[in-house]
Order: C-alpha cells, then structure tokens, then sequence
C-alpha cells in the first residue's frame, strides 16, 4: 500500500530529528523525511536539503510539506520549484508539531493528499484545552 | 560601456568586504525588527562566494552569476539566501552566454532579478523590504540606458533605504511588529544598499580607466 | 442506531497510537461513529477531534454508531476500548 509522504522543515535539525522519532512510534509504515538546519548544522534552511527530503519520500500518491516559520517556506517553495511545480508536492499551512502529528495519521489510514492536508491544516483549530 | 568577468569579480569581492565590515551595523538593524541573522548570513554567504569565484575562472558572466546564485542558495540560512540566491540565478539566465555586457543589459538582468526576488518573498513595493532598494534604483537604471550616472544611483540608492524607516512592515518577521517596525531602516534595504553602492563604485572606475 | 456505556481498559488510555489505530479502522467502516466523554464530544473519524481532548484508562464513555454495520462496529469498539484489538 502506498501512503502520502510527509517532510518536517525546520530551522532546527535537532527540532525535526525529535518530531521525526516522536511519529516513527505512532505511525511507522509512512514515508517521513526531515530537513532542518543549514549545512553547516546552524540554525535556518537549506533549499537543497528539502529538496532531497522531498525526493526521498516521493511516491504516487504525493508529498505534503509541514515548515516552522519564516525562510522554510520560501526555500520550500524554491525546493519545489527545482522539483518541477509538480502538483503532487504540497504545503500544508498547520502547526508543526500538532499538524504532523494529525497527517502522519491521515496519512497511514490511506488517506489521499487532500486529506491528509485537510487533516493537518485542522490542526489549526484544535482546542487543546 | 561593456561590463565583463573582471569587473562583476570586483564588483562581488568589494561586497563581500563592505559585508564583513558591516556585519555587526545589519545585525543591529535586524535586532531591532527581525531575528538579528541578517549580518551573520549575509557575511557568510558571500565570503563562501568569495573564496569560490576567487579560484574559479569563468568564461561567461552566466557561470560566474550562476555559482554566486547557488553558492547563497546553500550557504545563507535565513530568508536572504533563497532571496539574493534567486536574485543571481534570475540575473544569471538573462545574461547567458556573454561574457559581457552593456549597460542595457545588465540593467535588464537585474530587473530579471527584482522579479524573482518579488515573485520568491511575494513583497511589493512599500513593504519594507529590500524591494523599496532595488525596485526605484533599477527603474533609473532602465531609464538612462547607457548612460547611467553612478553617482545617482549611489544617491537614490542611499535616499531609498532611509525612506524605509518611515515605512510599517508588512513582509518577513518585521510585520509581527506592525508600527512597531516604524523608525528602523530595513536590514534587506541596508544589504541591498550596499549591493548597489558597490556595483556603481567599480562601474564608476571602469569609466575612470 | 446503537448506543453503549463502555469503561475504557487500554493501558494508559487514549493516547497517540491507540488514537491513531481507531481512526485507520473508522475510515474503512461506513456507520456514523460518535463518542461522549463527559461534555465533550469526539468524531472518533476525525484525528483533530480525538487530538481535542483527552480518553483516560478507567473512564466510561458513551458510544453511538448508526449504519449499515453498526453491529461490527460497536463489537470492534468494545474490544479496541478493552485493550483488545492489535
């Protein structure tokens, strides 16, 4: 069976490293990649690192894209556009922690990328209290 | 006039210079309304860019625009490196093959660039960004062709980055602060300043030879 | 329509990967699924509504399924709540 494969993007490593074993526990079956940091491990993002998480999750169904702040987004934007625009990588605008949590479910029930998206941008709303 | 390999090879090195020299002032400016990362990055990534073009001969302004695009691509963490980096790549694929230039040309590569830089960080003018810099000294530039006064560039240049602290801030990490923002020059502008100043310095001195 | 009080037995209660094995196996039953706890009230379908509060171990909530196979359902629940499937 294939799942929608989700990246973590942060300006942190050890950030998306932490996030990352967090969900392994969870949910082990779907396809999760990180990047976070600069290449010389400082705090920011490095265009070409998303851009190879990206492609190391890549499969049929699609790719969605959960980012902190800031440059994460305008990396990931080019990092997709170095990828060709394709349409089957996307940007979920959720909270990091919350909104990945909630897709790498979505995610393993097989859900298709617009769920997944829905699920995760829903996050947004979520009353933790 | 021709702008060749020598001159943009200066033109990079004395900004990477006035960067390192000028370090600590855009970390102020960035303390004060982003996250403080601008000096840091900016000095970074074009030292990286200096040590690279410096051991590289280049046989087209294409290549030597290409490798500083993706040299700040990789080596500038915050959301100057994806910004300038574009900026260089955009420049780099209008001037292609040539190994020089007019000043038309180059005029029109920067534009190339402006456009990548607006269509990247989705800012228009008055935003307080870097755009407010290039946006004005580039439409100058288009307009006199080849017969650019680099001494009003470095004005106009100089005059629009101070305008920008009247502005209120609407893009990056600035527009959390909202009039907050009013009263401190944008640290884009400030870097992009320099860009400017130091483009119309060594074009200043070809004309001089 | 049924409706049923269970006690919840899952060691630790509703946490992270129990949510995540009731909303894989929801998603491939048709009936209408919902749970009370207390006030609230959860879409056990929906991983944002579980993630909106918490189903502690001990806790009896009371569950209602309607459709066509509401008897598998409120079997499988019965035994997902009890700390019994997978």
């Amino acid at each position: 069976m294939n799942y929608v494969g989700v990246v973590l993007l942060s300006h942190s490593y050890d950030l998306v490293k932490g996030l990352e074993a967090l969900l392994k526990q969870i949910q082990p079956d779907v396809p999760l990649s990180v990047a976070g940091g600069t290449e010389s491990g400082e705090i920011g993002t490095d265009v070409f690192q998303i851009k190879k998480a990206i492609e190391s999750v890549m499969n049929p169904k699609g790719v969605v894209i959960l980012f902190d702040l800031g440059s994460a987004l305008i990396n990931a934007e080019l990092a997709i556009e170095m990828l060709g625009n394709n349409k089957d990588i996307r940007l979920a605008d959720a909270p990091l922690v919350e909104g990945a949590y909630a897709a790498i479910i979505q995610s393993g029930c097989g859900s298709s990328i617009e769920e997944v998206i829905k699920a995760a941008e829903g996050a947004k709303a979520l009353n933790k209290l | 006039m021709e702008v060749g390999i020598v001159e943009v090879k200066l033109w990079l090195q004395k900004l990477n210079r006035k960067l390192q020299q000028e370090k600590e002032h855009l970390t102020d400016l960035d303390q004060a309304i982003g996250d403080g990362d601008h000096g840091l990055n900016m000095a970074r990534g074009f030292k990286e860019v200096s040590i690279k073009i410096e051991n590289t001969d280049y046989e087209t302004l294409g290549a030597l625009l290409k490798d500083t695009g993706m040299t700040l691509l990789t080596k500038v963490g915050g959301a100057s490196g994806p910004l300038y980096g574009t900026a260089f790549l955009k420049a780099a694929t209008s001037i292609g093959d040539k190994s020089s230039v007019t000043l038309t040309d180059l005029s029109e590569a920067l534009e190339a660039a402006l456009e990548g830089i607006k269509a990247r960080g989705k800012a228009n003018l008055l935003d307080k960004t870097m755009i407010d810099v290039w946006e004005p000294v580039i439409h100058y530039m288009k307009e006199n062709r080849e017969s650019i006064d680099w001494d009003e560039v470095i004005r106009l240049s100089n005059e629009k980055m101070e305008a920008t602290k009247e502005l209120e801030a609407r893009k990056g990490r600035a527009a959390y602060l909202g009039k907050r923002s009013i009263g401190h020059i944008d640290p884009g502008a400030a870097s992009s300043n320099y860009f400017f100043v130091e483009l119309a310095d060594v074009l200043k001195g070809v004309i001089k030879e | 329509m049924m409706e049923q009080e269970i006690t919840v037995t899952i060691k630790d209660g509703l946490h992270a990967r129990p949510a995540a094995d009731l909303v894989k196996k929801l998603g491939t039953v048709s009936s209408a699924v919902q749970l009370y706890s207390g006030q609230k009230e959860y879409n056990p379908k929906s991983i944002i509504s579980l993630m909106s509060g918490t189903i502690k171990e001990g806790e009896t909530i009371r569950v209602v399924v309607t459709g066509s196979d509401e008897e598998e359902t409120m079997a499988w629940l019965n035994d997902f709540f009890a700390g019994k499937t997978s």
